[in-house]
């Protein structure tokens, strides 16, 4: 069987107006995302991290190698049916109210409109905003529009979860909420990708991770087998990056 | 299902228009114009005047300004939403990327329509609809193209032709010839008779019928003619000193008839009459109430409506929102402006290189967008012309249809290409 994610020695080029190239932003990553596993995309700002899930998402084209989900191209209608994500900022449309943008993004997923309603009621409740559900989401605040958007990122059932920097904007409580249900997600069969720069958060929930440097793999392994802290671990790979913001990692 | 995300995407920018009030300043500006319209611009004095102005420049106001507000949605739509990053998450869920510009194209539209709908409708109430409208037939003349071939052909087998006409690009005199011919004139002088073939639907199913001249000259209006229309077995007389149009009922026979019929005009003045056989000459036959006429001219608008927010569409999907927009408004200024300004400059204007590569231009833009120019039906709906049921379907295929469907195609390739700012 097949792995879920299958990332064969991508590249990607970013070029200027009259196609040089300006910045290569990843340089022949490769791994695999089993089935069930909860998977970390580690590395400092600049490392390739966002590039990299956005060719996971389809959203940008390898310029070289491969990405499989599921055995299809991203871009595949296939291989969309089956993922959820949550970016790195909420985006969500201001005009909407929460329950709305759960309908919206469930008729994205075919989901049938009874079981919308029904699944947007259950998401709602799951992220604790069941009473602001028919507030604009214009009026939340950052840690709320973050809940909807996590609450979007699962309505159409998803297989494969690809979280980017799931805990950005939350508190301690809802970050500890938000590792709570990654893990219990995991539980239910579901493979999650999240990225993170808060270690400690990547520690307590991924099984493996991979952690990119200047768009590179620096070191790939299972978390129980790394023989030290994350911290430690992921300072020794990159500690010499000169934009790498110790003190977030450090946070 | 497509359908499913095609309703989805269909109401979120829908909500979009209604919820930043977009939709509802629209409203409110068409009623304001439909209110005060006839304030503004008045007609030659008569009742008919009154109503053909106002119906000519209120609606027309309303078209303008919903075009060009859908036009700002249109192109701000893909590409506000992609800067903002929110389109990405609608492109990672299962839907096509010609369903997201088909459902945005088809929003934007209906909200237009709705615009359009609310200005007819107070046009239906300020203005009596319940008149008939005419179907307009024209004389069968051969193509003003074929009258310049066969003139240029006389010309040059004419040893009285100067030199520099021979020497000239074919190409450019026949274009000349060609523009001469829509306005050929036909002389009839006192006593002389004019005749001119007809061919009448049997769609039509005309039994009432009348003869209508236009004086389409600079000042409108023509000082005396008299004379005698006939039709078969049908006939009136004509006697008039100011009207620039003229509708003379012809009277005799209560069949109906369609087919080739010719219709002769006895001068019985004392001035010669001249008339440009493209332009002035009509047959006249009763088709149904101003009312249903209003309706189709609405479905027209709305798939011209439709044509540029497809169009607006694909430019805000392939280039940023402002350079969209500024494309889009500058396509739609060419398509306005072209056609008077091929009439105002005639081809003599062509002697240095910068006229001749900005008529020659022009004229490109004019013959690409004369297509969907051609479509507005308001200048002859308030003339009482009727919208024909062919020309509506014929725009509603092509526009709601095939050039969205073209259109959001080439979107969908421009959303995979361009995805990311």
């Amino acid at each position: 069987m097949s792995s879920v994610i299958e990332i064969n020695a991508v590249e990607r080029t970013f070029r200027d107006f009259w196609l040089r190239p300006t910045v290569k932003a990843v340089k022949g990553v490769s791994f695999k995302v089993e089935k069930g596993e909860v998977f970390g995309l580690l590395g400092p700002n600049g490392s390739g991290k966002s590039t990299t899930i956005k060719m996971l998402l389809g959203l940008l084209s390898p310029s070289k190698g491969g990405v499989k989900l599921f055995g299809f191209d991203p871009r595949a209608l296939a291989a969309r049916r089956k993922v959820g994500y949550l970016p790195e900022l909420s985006y969500l449309h201001p005009f909407l109210t929460a329950r709305e943008t759960l309908l919206y993004y469930a008729g994205l997923c075919d989901l049938p409109r009874a079981e919308a309603k029904k699944r947007a009621q259950e998401l709602l409740k799951m992220v604790g905003l069941e009473k602001e559900a028919s507030r604009p989401v214009s009026g939340f605040s950052k840690g709320m529009a973050r809940r909807v958007a996590l609450a979007a990122s699962l309505i159409g059932r998803p297989e494969l979860l690809i979280l980017d920097e799931p805990t950005s904007g939350l508190d301690p409580v809802s970050t500890k909420e938000v590792k709570t249900l990654i893990k219990a997600l995991q539980k239910k069969g579901m493979t999650i990708l999240m990225t993170s720069h808060l270690l400690a958060d990547a520690e307590d929930v991924c099984d493996r991770v991979v952690i990119l440097n200047h768009g590179e793999v620096a070191a790939e392994g299972e978390i129980s087998q790394l023989g030290s802290s994350l911290e430690e671990f992921f300072l020794s790979k990159v500690g010499n990056a000169d934009d790498f913001v110790l003190a977030d990692f450090l946070a | 299902m497509p359908m499913t995300s095609f309703w989805q995407i269909f109401s979120l920018e829908f909500k979009g228009l209604w919820r930043t009030k977009t939709l509802a300043i629209l409203l409110i500006a068409a009623l304001v114009w439909m209110l005060t319209a006839d304030k503004v611009v008045s007609g030659d004095g008569t009742i008919e005047g009154a109503k053909e102005m106002y119906l000519k420049f209120s609606l027309g106001g309303v078209f303008a300004i919903t075009l060009i507000a859908s036009v700002f949605a249109a192109t701000a739509s893909i590409a506000k939403e992609r800067a903002e990053k929110r389109l990405q998450l609608t492109m990672v869920r299962p839907v096509r990327y010609s369903i997201i510009a088909i459902a945005k194209t088809a929003a934007i539209t209906f909200a237009g329509f709705m615009v359009l709908a609310f200005a007819t409708a107070i046009a239906v109430l300020r203005v009596d609809t319940s008149d008939i409208c005419y179907h307009v037939v024209s004389p069968i003349l051969e193509s003003p193209r074929a009258e310049a071939e066969r003139m240029y052909r006389s010309y040059m087998e004419d040893p009285n032709t100067p030199e520099y006409i021979k020497r000239a690009k074919k190409s450019l005199v026949v274009r000349i010839l060609t523009q001469r011919a829509l306005d050929h004139f036909e002389t009839i002088d006192s006593g002389e008779t004019g005749k001119w073939k007809f061919s009448i639907p049997s769609s039509y199913g005309a039994k009432d019928i009348a003869a209508q001249i236009r004086f389409t000259n600079l000042y409108d209006m023509r000082s005396s003619v008299f004379g005698v229309f006939t039709l078969g077995d049908r006939s009136g007389s004509v006697s008039n000193i100011t009207q620039s149009i003229l509708s003379v009922k012809l009277s005799g026979s209560d069949e109906s008839f369609s087919g080739e019929h010719e219709l002769k005009f006895e001068n019985r003045g004392s001035a010669a009459v001249m008339l440009r056989n493209r332009k002035d000459v009509h047959l006249l036959i009763p088709a149904d109430a101003r009312f249903y006429n209003l309706i189709r001219s609405l479905i027209q608008l709305t798939s011209i409506l439709s044509f540029v927010v497809a169009l607006s569409m694909f430019l805000g999907a392939s280039l940023s929102r402002p350079v969209a927009t500024f494309v889009a408004i500058l396509m739609l200024l060419i398509t306005e402006m072209s056609p008077s300004v091929i009439e105002q400059y005639p081809d003599e204007l062509e002697t240095k290189l910068v006229d001749r590569v900005g008529l020659y231009m022009t004229r490109l833009a004019e013959k690409v967008t004369r297509p969907l120019s051609s479509l507005n039906p308001l200048e002859a709906l308030s003339r009482g012309e009727c919208v024909e049921f062919s020309d509506t379907l014929e725009a509603s295929a092509v526009n709601f249809i095939l050039v969205p469907s073209i259109f959001a195609l080439l979107s969908a390739l421009a959303l995979a290409a361009k995805k990311e700012p």
